[in-house]
């Protein structure tokens, strides 16, 4: 645990002069260092024993017209969950930065991301292929700068990506996707195997960018909400608020206590169906199919329920900067709790059998391992790194909506195998039919929305966070002219584990893969933006 | 003569028109073990005459070996199917071979089948050749070794003896416990050479799973009609196997039409129940490691060759 106010007092002591500025930006500690210094300064951060900060978030801004600069920010999470951020400016021309990969693993696809939508390169980055921008897209395309119209159609170029190849005898590369047998998101994913063993994988995504991020900065503050939703369809709630919460603050807004709980619940709701269906499709693939149908029917009994309370199964159309778009009459509490109460009992019961069942939990067990350290070193969390001992929660790290009203524990395993991911979503249905609960019992009548009444200053940013039933979910919202946005940044939790991923299967065999993967479970479109 | 090559078509049309049934039967069962109704029990019939009516597409870095492949397959099983008695214990056909040609006529289909999963030079389809070589190399001697351990007791390898002497208990002497291992034997065989759950899952959609689906990947259209068809056939022969040699009572010793319907309805229930059993497996267990298919198969071989030991032992 590290207060605030000593991290930076502390990181003042050991850089001096190097720190240029220190600025408090709605209470989270922003340092300006030149570019030169920041990764000495990160790494100080990231490895000193009593910060120990995990790179939460690596972002670019172009802020031209009003700067003729590029910025780079750095979010560390330092532990006990205090946020830090670094910020260093690249002025007029100057297209390079300091790459801080080689010391910070967490920074790998970010600073990849930074390069391919802005042209900003990363000095000294050990792997400068292209991430977002697949090969085909044209030399000098950066659809990130200020200066490149959103509606331009790109021409086509031929490049080809150059995979990592291990060579030996009896060494063979897998091709997987991205157009699978089932229904499932476009991915690639390329092994290297001896005969089942898998001795290298490499994740290769990124084939449907819908340019997300360019198309939020025509939209004004208000109107990001439906785009946010369309992230990554699962977790539409997750997303929509996390965003309606960052303009918020930017615009400080006071959000009513209803509206709050309000929101709690819903998130809840979201979780509950998604780790319900994950439960089932972890079976699944372990060919235990009795369980799939059983959360099958669960799930779809929460997504109705969803449907009834709010007209859309994925929660979408209800959040908006300032509250809710909705209320809820007691009647519709009342229904709320008493279908959650039918599936907790439903769900104990499988739960009991799929831990009973011990050829399932054969399977399980010892199954794609994601060691603590592999998990600390890619800035893991969420459910993934709750089963890996990573203990961070955003729900309690920096409570949002009503999460500072509810009491609610935080499952951790250390095994880091599927069973533990598995383990962790059960947990956390229990937790999460009990914050519902407490969310009934708690909620007093009110209003479940505020008006709008500031304007924002061009230039004002904000960051927000939000647990949602993957992980950290997180937007940075810059305003600019007009009301409208200038950049806001999007980070599914996904994007930050898929590379882990790589790592949790190595040693496990091929057949085993689907069943590693699925129990990540992780948002392809969240990550390809 | 005549009377021998009509009741060979009969019995090549009952196997025939049963062997989507005991897959749709498989299905049911597990569709109501999840709370679900399932597709209705026509639709295996329905899903390969779709098949045999769409066009086939083919790879053009394929050889011959893809196209005959399931002709070959096909009419392997088939024949094998013959030789096993279904509803008369003396098949017309009994002369043309025993167990052991029963075992390299399959034998002979998953071989091409193999070859043919290589053919495409797809990653998939190498993948399940490799994997059901291991299962195919296992399961052979264990499949072999338990019927020996039945065919002692009739002194045959003749399936026709065996079942047509057991039926009618003439020399027999049942010793209870080399028969049951040696069905248990049986049984595991069956679950992988027909690619059910602990061993293969035939349900899945995931390429890197599968053994028996992965080979067939590339197939479309009537080859793959053809495939699944033998598939089911082969599914349909182990069920056989187990009920006909282990428990042949109720089958027709006699060529009367009337004892030969009376034998194929008691076929029918208890190849049924096998299926049944098979369902509730499949939704009883996951499948097992890859790795860990090799002891399931181990075990099957070792409890057959424990029945043949005891045979011995409890013969002095």
């Amino acid at each position: 645990m590290v207060g605030m106010k000593d991290a930076v007092s502390g990181i003042q002591e050991t850089f001096g002069d190097k720190i240029q500025r220190v600025e408090l930006v709605r209470d989270i500690p922003v340092l300006s260092i030149a570019k030169t210094d920041l990764p000495a300064v990160a790494l100080h951060i990231h490895s000193a024993p009593s910060l120990q900060g995990t790179l939460s978030l690596q972002w670019a801004a172009d802020l031209r017209p009003r700067l003729a600069a590029y910025r780079i920010y750095y979010l560390f999470t330092l532990d006990g969950g205090a946020w830090l951020i670094l910020q260093t400016d690249l002025q007029g021309d100057d297209r390079l930065f300091p790459s801080i990969t080689p010391r910070i693993q967490a920074a790998k696809w970010y600073e990849r991301e930074i390069r391919d939508l802005f042209g900003l390169v990363a000095a000294g980055h050990p792997d400068l292929r292209r991430l977002v921008r697949h090969e085909h897209w044209p030399k000098g395309t950066h659809p990130l700068k200020k200066d490149f119209p959103w509606n331009y159609i790109m021409g086509r170029q031929d490049g080809e990506y150059r995979f990592r190849h291990i060579e030996g005898e009896g060494v063979f590369e897998v091709p997987v996707g991205p157009i699978h047998a089932g229904i499932i998101e476009p991915g690639h994913f390329r092994f290297s195997v001896a005969g089942e063993p898998i001795m290298m994988l490499e994740v290769r995504h990124f084939w449907k960018h819908r340019g997300i991020e360019k198309l939020f900065e025509n939209f004004g503050l208000m109107e990001g909400v439906p785009l946010a939703e369309k992230v990554s369809g699962d977790t539409a709630f997750g997303h929509s608020l996390c965003y309606g919460q960052a303009v918020e603050s930017l615009l400080g807004m006071e959000i009513p206590l209803r509206a709050r709980y309000l929101r709690s619940l819903f998130l809840e709701l979201e979780r509950l169906h998604n780790h319900i269906g994950d439960v089932g499709a972890i079976c699944n693939d372990a060919a235990y199919s009795v369980a799939l149908a059983h959360c099958g029917r669960m799930k779809e009994r929460i997504m109705q329920l969803n449907d009834a309370l709010t007209g859309s199964r994925f929660l979408r159309g209800l959040n908006r900067v300032g509250g809710l778009s909705m209320d809820l009459s007691e009647d519709q509490l009342n229904t709320v709790v008493l279908q959650i109460n039918a599936v907790e009992q439903d769900f104990a019961e499988l739960s009991r059998i799929i831990f009973n069942n011990a050829s399932l939990t054969d399977r399980l067990e010892t199954t794609g391992i994601l060691k603590e350290r592999t998990a600390r070193d890619h800035g893991v969390m969420g459910v993934v790194g709750r089963a890996s001992d990573i203990d961070r929660d955003i729900r309690r790290d920096r409570p949002f909506a009503a999460y500072d009203r509810l009491r609610f524990k935080v499952p951790l395993y250390r095994y880091g195998d599927v069973r533990a991911r598995m383990r962790v979503r059960i947990d956390e249905v229990g937790e999460s039919i009990d914050l519902i609960r407490q969310v009934r019992a708690a909620m007093t009548p009110g209003p479940v929305t505020v008006p709008v009444v500031a304007a924002a200053t061009p230039g004002d940013w904000a960051l927000s966070a939000v647990e949602g039933w993957r992980g950290e979910i997180l937007y940075f919202v810059m305003a600019g002219d007009d009301g409208k946005i200038h950049r806001c940044k999007v980070r599914d939790p996904s994007f930050v584990i898929w590379p882990a991923i790589q790592f949790a299967v190595l040693g496990n065999i091929i057949p085993d893969f689907p069943l590693i993967n699925k129990s990540f479970n992780l948002s392809y479109a969240g990550t390809d933006l | 003569m005549i009377e021998s090559v009509l009741i060979t078509v009969v019995q090549m049309i009952v196997a025939l028109l049963a062997s989507p049934f005991i897959v749709g039967l498989i299905r049911k069962v597990k569709a109501h073990l999840q709370c679900r109704q399932g597709p209705g029990w026509l639709q295996p019939y329905y899903d390969l005459a779709k098949l045999f009516r769409k066009d086939v597409v083919v790879s053009t870095h394929t050889s011959w070996i893809f196209t005959a492949t399931p002709y070959i397959l096909f009419s392997s099983t088939l024949t094998a199917v013959l030789l096993v008695p279904i509803f008369l214990s003396k098949v017309p056909l009994n002369f043309a071979g025993d167990i052991i040609t029963v075992v390299y006529l399959l034998a002979l289909g998953t071989f091409f089948l193999m070859l043919a999963g290589l053919d495409a030079g797809s990653a998939f389809g190498g993948m399940g050749s490799s994997r059901e070589a291991i299962v195919a190399s296992l399961t052979e001697p264990a499949m072999i070794l338990s019927i020996f351990a039945v065919g002692l007791t009739a002194g045959s390898t003749n399936l026709s003896t065996i079942v047509h002497k057991t039926a009618l208990l003439q020399g027999i002497v049942t010793d209870p416990p080399p028969h049951l291992m040696a069905l248990a034997a049986l049984f595991i065989v069956t679950l992988a050479e027909t690619g059910r759950v602990p061993v293969d899952n035939p349900a899945t959609h995931l390429e890197l799973t599968m053994i028996h689906e992965a080979m067939i990947l590339e197939y479309s259209g009537r080859y793959l009609a053809l495939i699944e068809w033998a598939s089911a056939l082969k599914l349909l022969l182990f069920l056989t196997l187990i009920s006909n040699v282990f428990a042949p009572w109720g089958i027709a010793t006699e060529r009367t039409p009337v004892w030969m319907a009376f034998g194929v309805a008691v076929w029918l229930v208890k190849v049924s129940g096998l299926a049944v059993l098979i369902g509730l497996i499949e939704s009883m267990f996951a499948k097992l490691r890859l790795f860990r298919v090799t002891d399931f198969l181990g075990l099957a071989f070792i409890l057959s060759l424990l029945a043949i030991i005891f045979f011995y032992i409890l013969r002095g």
